[in-house]
């Protein structure tokens, strides 16, 4: 018998520079716990083949992925003042009170991660929480390796019936720049060649992560993407009420009028050519996406492609006047995530996690009346969850 | 729980159009339509009935109010019943403008009336019960009124305008649907797909018309405004980076560009970086100043004007631009320059 042992230098022993700690608390479902200052949510997952739950080389959707069920890692970070570019975006996740109806995450053990930012800037603090954040997600889940799975779903779209509609989700992923920015297989969604059209599966497994940090509750954190309702409703029904033609990404807040035009007729173009009679459109934060969504929606309809699109609403609650930035004649079929601005009854939790004060310096424990624009995910643009608004 | 009904002098049987000039009143209990009202409340006292000439109302809309706030304070209800004024334009009013006022203090309140009376637009945040034109409505609207005036007493959180039965207010309320938004989506766009377009979020949307084209710009007074959050350095103001409350003016005090140092964004919606290395990139007055020289543009009006655009609710910024652009139009301005972010 031979053994090898291999020595490497110390050099190898890369400290992490912009994350001084982490704090881990794990917190029961409907614990009375208030959340703040919460980057990202995400499901733990791993794979058995040993390839990356969070991959940076696609494609995703195939073989095996187990998830860990009802469980979420809460990623918060305040970021050093004079390094946050974004003011006053708090974003809380409210485990039990009022605020917990908004959100999915209250019916979910929390693993709560709060880092403590280190030197080298926010964008350096931002990728290295992420990092460890979804390594912390598919440490979780090697549980799941040696033991035997309560159900297994099987994500494939069969040959349907040609008489059926044909349907494709359009997805919006925002890039902003730094804190601003969703990642394709690890990459800004601004640097991935989009619009493009991928496996719907790809959505659900992985291949796209959230470091988007704007207003909360128009955010898509990666566990909404991981279960994306949207991705899984259209699964459901091909070959029964529709044809699940496939996902196009496409990225919103272009910067200039000429490329916000051309990304929506390109958009519209890769969905022409997945044969799409139909698309329903999603989109992530708000006022410069919404023009996205909506010069898109007029590409689409251009095109002969019937359009849905998916907004959350930014009206004052004691107005009867107009609640969107854009709009154009052919966004007809508009479904309503909620009114961000809608203010959600107090409570007082027993503990705060992720840091004491709010951004604006309110005591979280203690904070009044806190608008639904605060709470993370809870108006998404992706229809993940059943929050709408109505005239009354 | 107690109600304090609202009635005008005829229902109150103060007498008809000869006792219109009556001022508010308290009087005890249910009266007149009150009583019937009584049978049809659940678990709800009409414990004082407050009335008014409808002539006495109109001419003295403020003393009258005044004078029925203040009985009604004393009482504390827990709910504000006004009419039914079927379609009576003046006791309508009334019965409106008490129940909004009633209303935006806390009071839940229901007014009746018929659905084009004019009170409809004036009842604010009170709810409007639909009603027959005229009296002979009375025994159809009295057990609708009395059903929503109990479950605003209790507290309850109301269903839809139409599962309650009260007219749309157009405010929007957030709910939770039965299911979720992505398959409300699917469904509408299968739905569309067949040829039924229907939506959540419709009508009366706002769209701004592109101006015509200034006819002569070299001729022309041009203002800078912007909602990139851009104010002199150290932001002496203190505009919001999120939110503004409201927008300034600064004098630019003939300055040929915004030099770095000397002004920054303070806009919370993007990296001001590269912004605050040349705020030029914010408002160009470089370029501007440039295009007066050649003569291309006529003059730069003296003052820029600034908010930030970021979160704003679209009533608030329209607040805004209505405010500035009667300023720029006092001052003569023909063109603006609108530096968006």
């Amino acid at each position: 018998m031979a053994w090898e042992l291999a020595s490497f230098s110390s050099g190898l022993l890369r400290e992490p520079e912009s994350i001084e700690g982490v704090d881990v608390e794990i917190v029961p479902p409907r614990s009375p716990v208030r959340v703040t200052h919460v980057l990202d949510a995400v499901e733990p997952r791993i794979r058995p083949d040993g390839r990356p739950a969070f991959p940076s080389e696609g494609p995703a959707g195939a073989g095996t992925t187990n998830r860990l069920d009802g469980v979420v890692v809460l990623a918060c970070l305040d970021f050093p003042g004079e390094e946050r570019p974004l003011h006053e975006q708090e974003s809380i996740v409210d485990l039990a009170g009022p605020g917990a109806e908004l959100t999915p995450f209250g019916d979910m053990t929390a693993v709560v991660l709060t880092f403590k930012p280190g030197g080298g800037g926010h964008v350096a603090i931002d990728a290295e929480a992420r990092r460890a954040t979804i390594a912390v997600a598919e440490a979780l889940a090697r549980g799941t390796l040696d033991a035997e799975p309560e159900d297994v779903e099987r994500f494939e779209l069969g040959a349907a019936d040609e008489s059926l509609p044909a349907v494709a989700a359009l997805i919006q992923l925002s890039d902003l720049g730094p804190l601003y920015i969703q990642y394709v297989y690890g990459l800004p969604a601004g640097e991935v060649g989009l619009p493009r059209a991928v496996d719907p599966a790809e959505i659900l497994d992985g291949a796209i992560t959230c470091g988007e940090y704007h207003w909360a509750a128009m955010r898509n954190p990666t566990l909404y993407f991981q279960r994306n309702e949207l991705v899984r409703t259209l699964y459901r029904e091909h070959g029964k009420t529709l044809r699940f033609v496939g996902v196009v990404l496409m990225r919103g807040y272009e910067q200039s009028a000429a490329d916000k035009q051309r990304a929506a007729e390109r958009a519209a173009g890769v969905a022409g050519e997945l044969g799409a009679d139909g698309v329903v459109m999603t989109t992530d934060a708000g006022g410069n996406s919404h023009t996205d969504v909506m010069l898109t929606c007029r590409a689409c309809e251009q095109a002969g492609i019937r359009t849905t699109v998916v907004l959350a609403e930014e009206t004052d609650p004691e107005s009867t006047k107009p609640i969107l930035t854009d709009w154009v004649s052919e966004a007809d079929s508009i479904i309503s995530t909620g009114n961000v601005e809608e203010l959600v009854e107090p409570w007082a939790p027993e503990r705060v996690l992720g840091g004491d004060l709010l951004l604006d310096g309110t005591p979280a424990g203690q904070a009044g009346p806190i608008p639904v624009r605060n709470y993370l995910g809870a108006a998404n643009q992706m229809g993940q969850l059943a929050l709408s608004a109505r005239t009354e | 729980m107690k109600a304090v009904h609202y009635l005008n002098q005829f229902f109150a049987g103060m007498g008809g159009e000869d006792q219109a000039e009556a001022p508010p009143t308290r009087l005890e209990g249910a009266v007149g339509p009150g009583r019937g009202l009584a049978a049809d409340l659940d678990a709800v006292e009409i414990v004082a009935t407050l009335a008014c000439g409808d002539d006495y109302f109109a001419e003295h809309e403020d003393e009258a109010l005044s004078a029925l706030l203040t009985m009604l304070a004393e009482l504390a209800p827990d709910v504000l019943v006004a009419g039914p004024a079927f379609g009576s334009g003046r006791y309508g009013y009334a019965c409106a403008r008490l129940a909004a006022e009633a209303a935006a203090r806390g009071i839940p309140s229901v007014a009746a009336m018929h659905e084009e009376n004019p009170g409809v637009e004036a009842a604010g945040a009170a709810y409007v019960v639909p009603t027959a034109v005229n009296v002979a409505g009375m025994r159809d609207a009295l057990p609708r009124l009395g059903a929503l005036a109990s479950a605003l007493a209790s507290g309850r959180e109301l269903g839809s305008a139409e599962e309650e039965g009260y007219l749309v207010r157009g405010f929007r309320r957030n709910y939770l649907a039965e299911k979720t938004g992505a398959e409300r989506a699917v469904e509408l766009l299968l739905a569309k797909l067949g040829g039924d377009v229907r939506t959540e979020v419709g009508g009366d949307l706002d769209r701004v018309e592109p101006p015509p084209p200034v006819p002569d710009l070299s001729e022309a007074l041009v203002a800078l405004v912007t909602e990139s959050g851009c104010v002199p350095q150290g932001n002496p103001d203190h505009l919001q980076s999120v939110r503004a409350q409201g927008w300034f003016r600064y004098d630019l005090e003939g300055a040929d560009t915004l030099a770095s140092g000397r002004y920054e964004s303070v806009h919370g919606g993007f990296d001001v970086t590269l912004a605050n290395e040349d705020p030029n990139r914010l408002v160009p007055l470089d370029t501007v100043r440039g295009l007066e020289r050649s003569g291309r543009v006529g003059r730069v009006h003296e003052s820029l004007y600034t908010t930030t655009g970021n979160g704003t609710p679209v009533v608030v910024a329209t607040r805004f631009g209505q405010e500035i652009a009667g300023q720029l139009r006092d001052a003569g301005v023909q063109a603006v320059l609108l530096s968006g972010t």
